[in-house]
């Protein structure tokens, strides 16, 4: 069947389109225009519409233990436990699984990855994505909290033994890319560490934050794994400590690609009377200065939320701000980590502050293919806000609007005013679409050349960014139409895309060992086995790189 | 073999699937419960529940809840089993349930050393029960038991607490010495586990315990290892949340998941003094359940006992998960979800196969509709 997009303003910035042109879709998949006059068998009027691929999520917390355990903690969010519902908190989020993928496609999302999956909780993710409809998903395998690799740094072992084990790891977990949290850091919080720094040794194995990111930077980049390995740095949040932490970080990629997540988090320096100041000059400076690195954002959002994270060491200090008052804190293997409810004020210095520094990274950091929109969901907002983000990012006269109802002290602690910058709509496409793909390493996503898959989102221009990107018009899923005017209309069921490196045999006889005498639990338990999520179809395994 | 009865006589599975849609169709609010399956199998049961606006329950929830609860007012520390069989130093088991739904969590714990961190690893683990009967082994570990009654346990673990904070306590039910003993051995430890089972000590009494532990992380590192004696319903209840938003205890009738752990609970609707006036129950594992409550509605049964069920309007055969066919379960160990291939496979359906098919006749393939 041969459908065609017609007539619509085509933006694709990964092969140079941006003006009014068709998009043709058979099978599933993006073509060439035909050559002879073969009527397309359905033809969607796009006249006046914009037209992109569908866009890419690289870094939200959507499915896992931490994830449902948060589902857990707060029932009160939820729309129906409120006898009026409607106005609860987060009345507006994607909460469960089922929400989550049709919220993400009304607004022209056809992929997204959830980017903490502990090893031992693999299986749990992939069943709850197994869940989630419509749009696609990935997942990033967390390494660098746990024994064996710490020890492996320690005693000094090949760099093929440590890459035998990431790749066992993450053919085991079906993720498609690493990702390491607080290197050390919810190790050391076990031995009663509180503050834990790039440079410092977790105890009892002598090793540093900084040799175990290094080491997994070179274990991903030798195996060819196409995403860089994904850092949330030590010191999150921290004023100070953690502008420190992401600075000596990027300092350390040297030359190899490094990819640090939610730097928002990281831009707050101790300046002024609160003892709270934006760093986000510095911070992307440096980032404009280092083109091996990339980043996401984590842009904080007003109003309720919650934290979900496997840094335990800050999760532990963050509960002390709980909004409402309750946390939950994980000691598992590894990195262990926090549910933390979180309640952003436009009214608090703080929390205002944090905003703007958001924005000030976005607008600062120069180049569109190196910096990723994420609101770190939920940790800065929910993926809901999204569409609010898009009007910030794009038109400084709502930025002007916001930053009227804020605190005035906040506004002398901000560049945010002065910075006219206005994201255009192919810098959007290209943050959100061709940029995400190269990233993942997915090359038939992000784009609309013949040989793409058929994921694409066409959107009503409006002068209000918010509604435009809020709903999209149409929403064609693998060449399916799924949304129309920003509604779901055909609820399909996408796949988990994964890496599948082949593991090394000794060194699954070693972990067998390993887990079985160490822990005493089965590592065929990591595993997610072929056919445990009961779908015809659930993966879609892309290659590493040669 | 038979696989399907109606009124307790051998039927053809098409007669009792249409006899069961009937029984659904015909109900003005039917309950989902038992659930004793696989991930599949609840997936399948939510799916259906949704379609047929019923009331979702575990048999066992009663097992879980007071953990739930506990949790989502106050928060919570959790550790996992095998991490704390790495890293814990000093364990304190309060309760005498622990021995009886958790001998394994206990022999993993007795049976090994801590062998992670500076202060935990090399030394035998130390125990200490506070409860009636005193721990069978503590293998080469220490292990000093405090005599207490259950319905005193957490008045002690209050004054533990009180003493932990500097604060004036009276002497309490065991004695101010061994309350004093109790918190020196928790701040002394280099991380301290914190072994109970919140059936036992209630929802109240698990918060008093997850707030000990949340004073003891102030200064030093402990954490939790809940028990109970239905795996198989924490694993439900974590679909539920993924699926519904609640673990469980929630209600379709109108449309969107309701929550009330009160109103929803197997317990008062299979009553007969709740709203529902049929009751579709799930048991469907080769493993025996801790026992759900007792069922005053009309059943249909889908089942991997042989046979009808007694009294059942409508029983369907299905294989036992993970014995007759591969099947994903909540592992309380692991602390997530784990395979676990069949057996044996036999020719039985699945529950999932018996419950996707009484959707297809409500109305379309509806399993994944939740």
């Amino acid at each position: 069947m041969l459908t065609r997009l017609k007539g619509g303003h085509v933006v694709d910035p990964a092969n140079n389109r941006n003006g009014v042109g068709d998009v043709f879709v058979s099978d599933g998949v993006v073509v060439d225009a035909p050559t002879d006059a073969k009527a397309p068998d359905e033809t969607i009027d796009c006249t006046g519409l914009v037209v992109m691929a569908g866009a890419i999520d690289i870094h939200s917390h959507i499915a896992g233990g931490h994830v449902n355990t948060a589902r857990l903690l707060l029932p009160e969010w939820h729309r129906a436990f409120s006898a009026r519902p409607g106005e609860t908190a987060l009345s507006k989020v994607g909460w469960t699984t089922e929400e989550t993928g049709l919220r993400y496609a009304e607004m022209g999302f056809t992929m997204v990855v959830e980017p903490a999956m502990a090893p031992s909780s693999a299986l749990h993710a992939h069943l709850e994505l197994a869940d989630t409809p419509i749009i696609d998903k990935a997942t990033l395998v967390v390494l660098g909290n746990d024994d064996l690799m710490m020890s492996m740094i320690r005693d000094g072992e090949s760099e093929t033994a440590i890459a035998d084990y990431v790749a066992w790891t993450v053919a085991a977990s079906r993720a498609l890319g690493v990702k390491c949290i607080n290197a050390g850091g919810s190790a050391a919080f076990k031995e009663n560490v509180r503050k834990f720094d790039f440079d410092d040794v977790v105890p009892d194995y002598g090793v540093s934050s900084r040799q175990i990111v290094k080491t997994l930077q070179k274990a991903v980049t030798g195996l060819g794994i196409p995403h860089p390995l994904h850092v949330h740095c030590n010191n999150l949040g921290v004023p100070g400590a953690a502008s420190d932490s992401i600075a000596a970080t990027i300092r350390a990629a040297e030359g190899d690609p490094l990819h640090l997540a939610h730097i928002q988090f990281y831009g707050y320096g101790d300046e002024g009377k609160r003892r709270f100041s934006s760093r986000a000059q510095a911070l992307a400076d440096l980032v404009n200065a280092t083109p091996e690195v990339t980043v996401d954002i984590g842009q904080v959002m007003f109003g309720q939320t919650v934290t979900i994270s496997s840094d335990e060491l800050r999760q532990f200090a963050g509960s002390k701000q709980a909004s409402p008052k309750k946390s939950v804190i994980f000691d598992h293997e590894a990195n262990g980590g926090g549910v933390v409810p979180m309640d952003y004020k436009a009214r608090s210095f703080f929390n205002a502050l944090q905003w703007a520094i958001g924005l000030e990274l976005f607008l600062l950091i120069e180049d569109p293919s190196r910096v990723f929109f994420t609101t770190d969901h939920p940790n800065g907002a929910p993926f809901t806000a999204y569409p609010d983000v898009f009007a910030l990012l794009m038109d400084r006269g709502v930025r002007a609007k916001w930053l009227d109802a804020l605190p005035s002290s906040v506004k002398k602690m901000t560049q945010l005013p002065e910075l006219e910058r206005e994201y255009t709509l192919e810098e959007i496409a290209v943050m959100t679409r061709a940029a995400p793909a190269r990233l993942l390493g997915t090359p038939d996503r992000g784009h609309l050349g013949a040989g793409a898959g058929a994921d694409i989102a066409v959107y009503r221009p409006n002068d209000d960014k918010a509604a435009m990107f809020g709903k999209a018009a149409y929403v064609l899923k693998d060449g399916v139409v799924v949304v129309k005017d920003g509604t779901v209309v055909r609820r399909t069921l996408g796949r988990a895309v994964t890496l599948r490196p082949e593991p090394d045999k000794a060194m699954k006889t070693r972990l067998d060992r390993y887990f079985d005498e160490r822990y005493g639990v089965s590592s065929r338990w990591f595993e997610v086995p072929e056919g445990a999520l009961r779908r015809d179809d659930p993966f879609e395994v892309v290659p590493c790189r040669a | 073999m038979d696989r399907a009865w109606i009124d307790g006589r051998p039927a053809a599975e098409a007669d009792a699937l249409a006899a069961a849609a009937e029984l659904l169709e015909r109900s003005r609010q039917p309950f989902v419960g038992g659930l004793r399956t696989d991930v599949s199998g609840i997936r399948a049961a939510l799916g259906l529940a949704r379609r047929i606006g019923a009331i979702v329950d575990h048999g066992e929830s009663d097992a879980i809840y007071p953990l739930l609860t506990a949790l989502r007012d106050g928060g919570a520390f959790l550790g996992a089993p095998a991490e704390m069989k790495r890293r814990a130093d000093r364990v304190l088991v309060l309760g005498d349930e622990v021995a009886k739904v958790a001998p394994d969590l206990l022999a993993m714990l007795t049976e090994t050393e801590p062998d992670l961190g500076v202060r935990t690893r090399g030394d035998a683990r130390e125990f200490r029960s506070l409860c009636r009967a005193p721990l069978d082994s503590a293998g080469r570990g220490r292990a000093e038991h405090v005599d207490c009654a259950p319905e005193d346990i957490v008045d002690v673990v209050g004054l533990v607490r009180a003493k932990l904070s500097g604060r004036r306590a009276g002497e309490g039910a065991v004695g101010g010495d061994a309350v004093a003993g109790l918190a020196e051995f928790l701040k002394g430890a280099g991380f301290a586990a914190v072994v109970f089972a919140p059936a036992e000590l209630g929802a109240l009494g698990t918060e008093q315990v997850f707030g000990l532990v949340s004073d003891l992380n102030e200064t030093t590192r402990a954490s939790t290892l809940p028990v109970s004696a239905s795996t198989n319903a924490m694993g439900a209840a974590l679909q539920g949340a993924w699926t519904s938003g609640f673990p469980l205890r929630v209600g379709f009738g109108r449309g969107a998941a309701e929550h009330d752990a009160a109103l929803f609970s197997a317990r008062r609707q299979l009553s007969g003094d709740g709203e529902a006036d049929l009751a579709l129950i799930v048991d469907a594992l080769a493993e025996p359940g801790a026992g759900g409550p007792p069922c005053a509605l009309p059943q249909i049964a889908v089942t991997s006992e042989p046979g009808a069920v007694e009294g059942a309007r409508v029983t369907f055969a299905v294989g036992a998960a993970g014995c007759d066919h591969d099947a994903v379960f909540y592992d309380a160990r692991f602390g997530s979800f784990v395979g676990r291939p069949a057996d044996a496979k036999s020719e039985l359906p699945t529950a999932a196969a018996i419950l996707d098919a009484l959707a297809d006749r409500l109305g379309g393939r509806v399993a994944d509709a939740a």
